[in-house]
């Protein structure tokens, strides 16, 4: 009895089994026809994989970058939280992460990149001196923080080298300086410090960066400015003045000083577009987006100095064989011109200004790296109209700007309790 | 059967013969029919232990660890625990934090007072719309169409949806614009959006058909006869909510609200989104930690956040057993 | 035909009354999609917020055109395949646990606590147990299997709830007349158990579906090198946020609708016909 109940129930699951089996084949077709990646046993050359950002994976710089070099490649676009996961926790599924030297102090004693040999770079020398010695020009400060040249040089093994050395951690992509932006109708006045984030004038209309390592540092230009505090290195506080800074910064928040605390590029760009903040901290490029929609935006270059952040594109110690050349070559292409003139209409600086340059029409070259006026309407990286005839980049020149950089982003050895004090600042009402 | 189904309607659990007599000699009976269990239960007990208990496991181990600099380090340190319930100066009379929970736990307590008050307006807000559902939509297909519109919202990421908020509840957003327009402020209000006005609405507002779906199950079970009835022996209709629909929806109102409980209390997005960041969640908590690779201390967040939801599960199962009620 | 007795008149009031609020109960959860409608019409250089900057269709235009970051077309087959599979098999291990859990066996408390587990384990955390321990195993993540994997997990609770909510009191004298008849315990579940709990198995698939369709943090590790849609979204914001967003967002609400009036016309045929 009980074994012929068995034979039905099997026999009946069976029948369903190769339906829905069916089923499944059927799906899985239609979805070779139109979705990349569903069969990913039939692909014949596996891509070489990137993530990043949506920074710097763009199709049209990943496309590009397939045409010139003849093989396919996949980019994968990740937001911040998951790149950096990704980058940490499994270098098995990518060849190349287009992460941030501010990552480092968590990925290189983790070993998931490999050194990379500048021997196999190109145009190494055209690299700029930002990343090689901390000075773009003979004479400006390197700043404080995780500045790219303290954690460029690495050993053979991709452990951390003192000083120059034949191999890097990974290699100097795009980078900018980030500062302030404000609404000129609604502050009615220029922002020229760091200060100007804590006025009383804004109260309520002020928004900060919620990435608490950012954020804080952000907090700490304003508070220094305004004379209450010297900090030692705001790139690596010690835990008082850790305090000082988050007690300082609940009594703003109980005051109602605060609209918002942002935590993405578009999310900062509405908040200046819908007219909810007068004063933030900001983003160069997201600064050019609230005008390119008619909003007047204005980015500040408080005397102060900015907080500078550098892209690095690393290789995966996973990468091996062909694999590796071609990511090599990928490299290789990131600072051959193209892509920094790519990333220049949206605001980007690349590592070897000299190879952008080449590949960029002389008035849009005087327009984003020199400082001068737009001599005609300017497009975005799509050719869309993005500057208008007469337009001034904020901020001044390429030079002028990282010439003073005061910090640059960081993972502080106190994170965790940095990290603890920020939520109790997020916390307290 | 044919005569259960002429008189009513297919409900939305199908037609069902009039229960509730013998129900229980009939189950008792009847322990040795049916599919046998083991079959019933392997595939869905072997995914969950794969996928789940395994990954678990792995997570209560991770909480021990000791993480440096160079990276995690196995152990079995109660560091991070520590961490999560010990402020420096709890036991010094003359600090400032004398007494005061940790920042952690201060944390989670203010999440389950955001949640439970959210957890309560769901209900008053869902509950008569699944009653409307349930008792004054005749047809079944109109039922499932006005119940699958309050669906329609789900299914557009709500990554789309929290973008459209701004511009719905600020400054310069629909709202406003109405109110200006027909003059019942003359310049903007604030108090709606990056506001814990605005961010508990939201929360309703996400939230509330996770309950009402529940609720409206139940409440399709009553038998239509059994209200007639009542009426016709002269019930009001208080009495009738009381002694019959209240009771016979409680096991859907006590799935509705764990449903509600566990969601919000897990939730950092809207925070984020509606409120500006201008509160930290337990979720908020376990995703810094984890952005920062302290996978540690992100581990023990997120046990004593289950901790707090198993409470809070036990709590509402204490209240109405829905196992026993089946 | 009834005459308009007091008391037809007081029942027509209470359910005019419950009509109204169920009105405005859909414009409070439908709330922000009406910026959204509006703002998908922005024009062209205008933004996700207001002001609108004249009037266009350009981003319903650019809705088709590959975008800039990402893959969005890809991504949204990719989360729609994916959800269906989740709705599949949540439906099917929802149904078979609802109807083991009619019975008491020995470990039944043990088993009805995991699976609630499976809402309460936080998501970035589950996500990152399992990315270590398939990178342990040397098993490559991918949406279908890992993505699958935990969508499932978290969509299982909510669907084995409802369906416990459908056999609550259902009774079991139907299929005890079969079997007394002699019908097998297949013959017993395809004639008489499957019919009567269909709408809530569609329902347990359903809710499979929308949470599966949505889910962000369990995805982050797992999905590995394509993205699902909320990935896809959540990279797009580290850029610009354009209009294209919202087309988006309207399109699917449009498509939402013509599907439920689609099921709804297969429903009514199919009644009809069964009568």
């Amino acid at each position: 009895m009980t074994v012929k109940k068995g034979n039905a129930s099997v026999r009946g699951a069976s029948v369903k089994m190769s339906r829905r089996k069916f089923m499944g084949t059927a799906a899985s077709v239609a979805a070779a026809g139109t979705i990349t990646g569903f069969p990913n046993i039939v692909q014949a050359a596996d891509p070489l994989r990137t993530i990043g950002l949506g920074v710097s994976i763009i199709n049209e710089i990943q496309g590009k970058a397939a045409k010139d070099l003849g093989f396919k490649i996949r980019g994968q676009a990740l937001g911040y939280g998951a790149l950096f996961g990704k980058t940490l926790n499994q270098n098995d599924q990518y060849d190349v992460s287009e992460c941030y030297y501010d990552m480092f102090d968590v990925m290189i004693p983790s070993g998931v990149f490999q050194a990379i040999d500048t021997h196999r770079i190109k145009d190494w020398d055209k690299i700029s001196d930002l990343t090689k010695t901390g000075m773009l020009t003979p004479g400006s400060s390197i700043g404080q923080g995780d500045a790219p040249v303290r954690q460029i040089w690495v050993d053979k093994d991709g452990k951390r080298a003192k000083g120059p050395s034949r191999y890097i951690s990974g290699l100097p992509g795009w980078h900018n300086a980030d500062s302030l932006g404000y609404n000129p109708d609604d502050t009615g006045r220029p922002i020229e410090s760091w200060a100007e984030l804590f006025h009383s004038d804004f109260k309520g209309r002020v928004a900060l960066l919620n990435i608490p390592q950012v954020g804080a540092m952000d907090a700490a230009m304003g508070m220094e400015a305004l004379g209450l505090i010297k900090f030692g290195d705001k790139g690596d506080m010690t835990r008082k003045e850790i305090d000082v800074l988050i007690d300082f910064l609940i009594v703003k928040k109980k005051e109602g000083h605060f609209r918002a605390f942002w935590e993405t590029f578009g999310q900062s760009v509405n908040l200046m577009v819908s007219g909810e903040v007068a004063l933030q901290s900001m983003w160069s490029p997201a600064v050019t987006a609230v005008n390119a929609e008619g909003v007047p935006c204005i980015y500040a270059s408080p005397k102060e100095g900015m907080r500078g952040w550098h892209g690095a594109i690393t290789i995966s110690k996973k990468a091996t064989g062909k694999r590796l050349d071609q990511a090599y070559e990928y490299l290789n292409w990131w600072i051959s011109g193209w892509a920094g003139a790519f990333v220049a209409r949206q605001g980007y600086y690349m590592s070897t200004p000299a190879n952008t340059k080449k590949h960029l029409p002389a008035d849009e070259w005087d327009f984003w790296y020199e400082g001068k006026p737009a001599a005609k309407e300017l497009p975005d990286p799509f050719g869309s109209p993005l500057i208008n005839k007469g337009q001034v980049r904020d901020g001044g020149s390429y030079e002028q700007r990282f010439k003073k950089i005061a910090v640059w982003n960081s993972v502080m050895t106190e994170n965790d309790y940095l990290v603890k004090r920020w939520t109790e600042f997020l916390t307290a009402n | 059967m044919s005569d259960a189904s002429k008189t009513h309607h297919t409900g939305l659990i199908g037609s069902q013969p009039k229960p509730v007599d013998g129900l229980q000699r009939a189950k008792i009976a009847h322990t040795e029919e049916g599919f046998p269990t083991a079959w019933l239960i392997t595939p869905a007990t072997i995914w969950l232990i794969l996928f789940l208990v395994i990954p678990l496991i792995s997570i209560i181990i991770f909480s021990f660890w000791e993480n440096t600099p160079g990276g995690l380090i196995p152990a079995f340190s109660f560091e991070f625990y520590g961490e999560y319930f010990y402020t420096e100066g709890f036991f010094d009379p003359d600090a400032d934090r004398f007494l005061l929970p940790s920042v952690f736990i201060r944390t989670l307590g203010s999440t389950i007072y955001f949640t439970l008050v959210t957890m309560f307006l769901c209900l008053i807000v869902g509950y008569p719309i699944a009653y409307f559902l349930a008792m004054q939509v005749q047809a079944f297909k109109w039922q499932l169409a006005l119940f699958l519109l309050c669906m329609v919202p789900f299914w557009t990421s709500y990554l789309i949806r929290a973008v459209a908020w701004l511009p719905m509840l600020g400054r310069r957003g629909l709202i406003n614009q109405a109110l200006l327009g027909m003059g019942i402020v003359d310049k903007p209000v604030s108090f709606l959006f990056y506001s814990e006005f605005g961010y508990t609405m939201a929360l309703v507002q996400i939230y509330v058909v996770l309950g009402i779906g529940p609720i409206f199950f139940s409440l399709a079970k009553i038998d239509k006869a059994i209200l007639e009835a009542a009426l016709d022996m002269g019930a009001t209709p208080f009495q009738i909510f009381r002694e019959i629909i209240g009771p016979m929806s409680l096991p859907g109102v006590a799935i509705g609200m764990i449903f509600i409980f566990v969601v919000i209390m897990g939730e950092f997005a809207t925070a984020v989104v509606v409120y500006g960041g201008k509160t930290s969640t337990a979720g908020t908590v376990i995703l810094n930690y984890y952005g920062i690779a302290n996978y540690p201390f992100a581990a023990v967040n997120a046990l004593m956040l289950m901790l707090a939801m198993v409470i809070g599960i036990v709590v509402i199962l204490r209240i109405v057993d829905i196992r026993k009620e089946l | 035909m009834a005459r308009w007795t007091p008391e037809r008149w007081r029942k027509l009031r209470v359910k005019s009354g419950f009509s109204i609020y169920y009105v405005f109960f859909l414009m409070f959860i439908y709330g922000p999609m009406f910026a959204m409608f509006i703002l998908s019409f922005q024009g062209r250089r205008g933004g996700t917020s207001f002001p609108m900057r004249g009037f266009s269709l350009y981003w319903w235009e650019k809705l088709l055109e590959p975008s800039t970051v990402g893959d969005m077309q890809g991504a949204m087959g990719r989360s729609i395949i994916l959800a269906l599979m989740v709705m599949v098999i949540t439906g099917l291990f929802a149904t078979m646990l609802a109807m083991a859990f009619r019975k008491k066996f020995w470990f039944s408390n043990v088993l009805f606590y995991t699976i609630l587990t499976g809402l309460m384990v936080p998501g970035v955390l589950l996500s990152l147990g399992m990315a270590i321990l398939m990178r342990q195993l040397g098993i490559p993540a991918a949406w279908y299997t890992s993505g699958l994997a935990v969508h499932v997990i978290w969509a299982l609770p909510f669907s084995y709830l409802v369906m416990m909510a459908v056999f609550n009191r259902f009774d079991s004298r139907l299929e005890e007349a079969a079997r007394d008849m002699g019908a097998s315990e297949w013959t017993v579940f395809k004639e008489i158990t499957l019919p009567l709990i269909t709408p809530g198995v569609v329902a347990a698939g359903l809710f499979g579906f929308t949470l599966s369709y949505d889910e962000f943090a369990r995805t982050t590790l797992l999905s590995g090198a394509d993205n699902t849609l909320p990935l896809d979204i959540n990279a797009s914001m580290t850029q610009r946020i354009r209009p294209t967003l919202f087309a988006l967002g309207t399109a699917s609400t449009i498509f939402s609708l013509l599907m439920i009036s689609v099921f709804l016309g297969i429903y009514t045929i199919l009644y009809r016909r069964s009568r």
